[in-house]
């Protein structure tokens, strides 16, 4: 996700990198990572939480940096359960992938390159 | 879900042409690189009622124009009234080679659709998880790099975008989508559908390529029977 600063809003570091921060850690499905005092409070320690769940933190500029997936368990999928998924749609409204939760989904990646 | 920096106006006369009956979303960032391990394209997620991934990202047929000669016969954007030789003649050498499992994954894909848990194509969640694909250092950097370029390229600073571009395809050279949608953005020797399969120097103006590799290129080095794996249950 990309980054103009070193803290965020929990709900921002959510929604930009689909681990939801809980009581218990850093949860993505049923994997948890137990986080020490101080790196989740009312914002986000991004540099500590990036640390703790082995995201890189690549800067471009002072202003400008993108962070990484975690690389826990050196797989892209910690859990088979599905990421969130929240993108637009043609005419730019959101879709939410859980919206089709109790049917199949294919989800199919094209382009026209 | 179209995998495009150049956003919804790139995907919509074909989408509008397919007149889909499933949602058809636009992924600007590559957010499905990122978080299922997309690496090329035409790529498909499995997932079941429950939420569950069944089948991690793997090369998907599931109703696609056979190669970019017909994906040209079928499009409904303007023809190249006539395309150099050369490189072209290349690149169509070499597509017409690559070699892809649509039966297999067609058949595979209505037996899930029938059968459930209980098709032999479902997985079960440690072996999704297996076949998600490494990610190490280098991967999730090469993700994040790629992430600055996207953005950078939205913003108009081309020469940032192209750095990062290639330290992305650097750290992660098996990821077709990094180098396919960077190499897209680049200028086309012509014009048409075919325009942004291109991806590579123009002719007489090899110097001015920014990027280590090109399509023909690094598609020769792969080999066309290893540019999409193969389909294995």
């Amino acid at each position: 996700m990309l980054l103009t600063t070193d803290k965020l809003g929990r709900a921002a570091f959510e929604r930009g990198t689909g681990w939801a921060l809980r009581g218990e850690g850093a949860c993505r499905g049923d994997l948890c990572v137990p986080l020490p005092d101080g790196v989740v409070g009312e914002a986000v320690d991004v540099a500590r939480l990036a640390e703790h769940l082995g995201m890189p933190l690549v800067r471009h500029s002072d202003e400008l940096a993108a962070l990484g997936p975690a690389t826990l368990g050196g797989k892209v999928l910690a859990s088979a359960e599905a990421p969130e998924l929240v993108l637009p749609d043609i005419n730019g409204h959101e879709f939410d992938l859980r919206s089709l939760r109790g049917q199949k989904i294919v989800l199919v990646a094209w382009s026209p390159y | 879900m179209c995998l495009d920096a150049l956003g919804a106006e790139a995907a919509r006369p074909y989408i509008e042409r397919a007149q889909p009956q499933h949602p058809s979303l636009i992924d600007v960032a590559h957010l499905v690189d990122e978080r299922f391990g997309v690496v090329n394209i035409p790529n498909s997620i499995w997932i079941d009622e429950a939420g569950m991934i069944v089948r991690p990202a793997e090369p998907a047929w599931p109703d696609a124009p056979e190669t970019p000669q017909e994906a040209q016969r079928d499009d409904p954007a303007p023809k190249a009234a006539e395309p150099p030789p050369g490189r072209l003649g290349e690149m169509m050498a070499m597509a017409g080679q690559i070699v892809t499992d649509r039966a297999a994954y067609l058949a595979a894909l209505h037996d899930w659709v029938e059968r459930g848990a209980a098709s032999a194509f479902a997985l079960a969640p440690g072996e999704v998880i297996a076949r998600s694909g490494r990610r190490g250092s280098e991967q999730a950097t090469a993700a994040a790099e790629f992430e600055l370029g996207q953005h950078l390229y939205r913003s108009g600073d081309l020469e940032g975008a192209r750095a990062h571009f290639s330290e992305s395809q650097r750290l992660h050279p098996d990821n077709w989508t990094y180098k396919r949608q960077a190499w897209s953005l680049e200028p086309s020797a012509f014009d048409g559908p075919l325009a942004r399969f291109w991806q590579g120097p123009l002719p007489d103006r090899e110097s001015d390529w920014p990027y280590q590799g090109d399509w023909v290129s690094d598609a020769t080095v792969t080999g066309p029977a290893n540019y999409y794996p193969r389909f294995r249950r």
